[in-house]
């Protein structure tokens, strides 16, 4: 069965890949432009990503937080967090899909 | 226009190329044939990029169809001073 930590699990794992494709793009063009506003760009899409992967530890590594986030949070909790990662999702989807241009 | 310019050359994956491009026209008006050649890029990626400058009122094109030259826009000669700063931070 799949339990909402799952989609909260897959949610993230699709942030990380695509911050991970913004961050190709934009560390390759501060590598040749070295502007300020491609800089800002980086930084944001890296912060974004320690977001992410500290989720991704929490939800899956974490040896306290793991099991907790996996038993002891009820579901309109859970309903609650996955509504914010996948607004996150779209969002980072859609910066991706204008900048892989 | 400033944001269209910072966004459209220096934060999308064709950015470096697009300025390459702007570079070339600026010097002189030039189709999309002589622009692949002479920037050694894929015809298609020329024209991809072309279309996004065009979209975005970067560069026009004299509209002689098949043979058509682009050149900047009078919009974006207004803003000169950004194309050289960003042209500027090319490492």
């Amino acid at each position: 069965m799949v339990g909402w930590i799952d989609l909260a699990r897959a949610a993230v794992g699709l942030n990380v890949l695509l911050l991970a494709a913004l961050i190709y793009v934009w560390g390759r063009n501060y590598y040749s432009i070295r502007s300020k506003h491609t800089l800002g760009l980086l930084l944001f899409a890296l912060l974004l990503l320690g977001e992410n992967v500290f989720a991704l530890y929490f939800y899956s590594l974490n040896p306290l937080l793991r099991v907790w986030f996996s038993t002891a949070v009820p579901d309109p909790a859970w309903q609650a967090m996955l509504a914010l990662h996948v607004f996150e999702t779209v969002a980072i989807a859609v910066l991706t899909w204008v900048t892989w241009d | 226009m400033e944001a269209v310019l910072w966004y459209v050359l220096t934060s999308t994956r064709g950015g470096a190329n697009r300025i390459r491009i702007l570079r070339a026209v600026d010097e002189r008006p030039r189709n999309a044939n002589k622009l692949a050649e002479q920037l050694d890029l894929d015809y298609k990626t020329v024209r991809h990029h072309l279309d996004v400058l065009a979209e975005n009122d970067i560069l026009t094109d004299s509209g002689d169809d098949y043979g058509a030259v682009y050149l900047p826009t009078d919009r974006v000669r207004n803003y000169w001073d950004t194309v050289e700063q960003i042209m500027e931070s090319e490492a």
